[in-house]
């Protein structure tokens, strides 16, 4: 069954997120050895922050064995930042109709293998069609995801491989990352469906939404939204610090590719020195 | 705060209210609204093709600090159906008060992120039952997003603060691609010339016209010389 978790009922599933940051520490840092951030045994980074969706499977225990996460490619996301290696430092895709997913990972300390209702395969099969609906429900067509060369061998054996490739195959921890484009389009649903054996809606109805939330059932209130006002007040854009102004300056001034791929690498070098902060290399790099 | 009414303002070359008013006209919309969010200039901007009257009622009431369909979508990455909160108090008196201008409470807020922080929110409205908006939605959402993030960079990129920071960072691959189409290849043509699938020839395009802030291929292709990007032929 799958879970769409976004910003605006995030306050209700803090359980069920936690289970997520869990296993993504026990996946990305422990499995694949990925230098991810784990604080109290949960993965955690600056793009969770930005109030990105969250697909997750829950099996039938109500427990998260899978998930991944979505976020607009017309803003920040982790291929405009530290998967920028994977591009060959190439600028990544932007567009209305193209979203990034991340963090995709499967519990293989619960499933098993096989193709039952509990195996490995079977979550994978149920995340994507429930990632792949709920991309084509928002109009989106395409989707570049960021994954592991066994989580592609998952997604071909699955037949539903990706049509294609961008940048290269990059080392990562223990493993390797690449990013791989999937169409949303009704074709490929039905045949990741057809593969795994699933019919109807892979959704969880609005009864089971309830049951799942931390305090079930909590109705009627809805979270207090404060206004735009509030907004614009809490997100106060940090002035740049002279360096990144330095760096902004450099951008701008560039005449020609070279100088500025030059600026780039001088500020994404400041960066890794955290001397200019993320925020500031997004904007130097777009 | 206040709401800028950018149709008022001078924009060259573009039309705001008149791209709305197109938007509404080719995906048998009534109305089409912006708000967007500039956290570099702290401000909201919004404009609209509502009537008048409405718009005037809106902006006296403050009812854009505490749209509930603004502020929902601006914490989804999917679009946000109006029917999600029929049920808050905040969209039932606003919508009470909408309702006596013609304007019908089936409609979705569509949100857009961009780079720097800054956030947009595209609304569309239709009065007509739930089944027709649900096929209605199906069939036009991909072009309603292309015309939100056009819409949004348009703005931002008005304002100066934003337009220095601003120019389009397009790949190797997509400039290549828009190369061969200034060349009068067809997106096959490229696909076959590049050994690439017809597909990954059009995200990239999507992606080249969104960085130029071009809706049409020429347009883009256009834009590309113009910048230097690539070379007329």
């Amino acid at each position: 069954m799958i879970l769409v978790v976004d910003g605006l009922n995030r306050h209700r599933y803090t359980k069920l997120l936690d289970q997520m940051f869990e296993l993504r520490a026990r996946v990305f840092r422990d499995r694949l050895g990925w230098d991810v951030k784990v604080e109290d045994g949960k993965e955690i980074d600056e793009f969770d922050a930005l109030d990105p969706a969250y697909i997750l499977g829950l099996n039938d225990e109500g427990r998260v064995v899978a998930c991944v996460r979505a976020l607009q490619t017309t803003g920040p996301h982790m291929l405009s930042d530290v998967f920028s290696a994977i591009l060959d430092g190439e600028p990544p895709l932007r567009s209305a109709t193209i979203w990034e997913s991340t963090r995709f990972c499967v519990d293989t300390d619960v499933l098993d293998r096989g193709t039952s209702r509990h195996s490995v395969s079977f979550a994978t099969c149920e995340l994507m069609v429930g990632a792949l609906e709920y991309s084509r429900d928002a109009g989106i067509t395409d989707i570049v995801t960021v994954i592991d060369p066994i989580m592609n061998r998952v997604l071909k054996r699955s037949d539903c491989a990706p049509y294609d490739y961008l940048g290269s195959t990059t080392p990562m921890g223990k493993t390797s990352a690449m990013a791989a484009l999937l169409d949303c389009t009704d074709e490929r649903i039905d045949r990741v469906r057809a593969f795994a054996g699933i019919e109807g809606d892979v959704f969880a109805d609005a009864e089971t939404e309830a049951a799942l939330a931390d305090d079930a059932p909590a109705q009627g209130g809805g979270a207090d939204m404060g206004s735009l006002f509030d907004l614009v007040q809490a997100q106060p854009e940090p002035q740049p610090t002279e360096l990144e102004q330095y760096c902004l300056d450099q951008v701008a001034a560039a005449e020609t590719d070279e100088e500025r791929d030059a600026a780039r690498r001088l500020a994404a070098e400041l960066c890794r020195a955290g001397m200019v902060s993320d925020r500031a290399l997004a904007a130097i790099n777009c | 705060m206040s709401v800028i009414d950018l149709s008022k303002l001078p924009f060259p070359e573009n039309d705001l209210k008149s791209f709305l008013d197109q938007v509404c006209e080719a995906n048998e919309l009534d109305y089409a609204a912006y708000a967007g969010i500039n956290p570099i200039a702290q401000t909201v901007h919004g404009f609209v093709n509502y009537p008048d009257e409405w718009q005037t009622l809106y902006v006296d009431q403050g009812f854009q600090n505490r749209d509930p369909a603004l502020l929902a979508a601006s914490r989804s990455i999917a679009p946000v159906d109006w029917q999600r909160l029929r049920g808050e108090q905040s969209f039932k008196s606003i919508f009470r008060a909408a309702h006596d201008f013609g304007i019908s409470e089936q409609g979705m807020t569509i949100p857009v992120r961009g780079p720097y922080g800054d956030m947009g929110m595209f609304s569309v409205t239709r009065d007509c039952p739930d089944e027709e908006w649900r096929l209605l939605k199906r069939k036009v959402l991909g072009e309603l997003q292309t015309a939100a993030v056009h819409l949004h960079d348009h703005v931002i990129s008005s304002q100066a603060l934003t337009r220095v920071l601003h120019h389009p960072a397009l790949s190797k691959r997509e400039i290549e691609i828009l190369q061969w189409i200034a060349a009068g290849k067809t997106q096959q043509d490229v696909a076959d010339i590049l050994t690439i699938s017809n597909r990954t020839v059009e995200v990239h395009l999507r992606s080249g016209r969104s960085k130029l802030g071009a809706l049409t291929t020429s347009q883009a292709v256009g834009r590309a010389i113009g910048l230097g990007l690539i070379h007329p032929l």
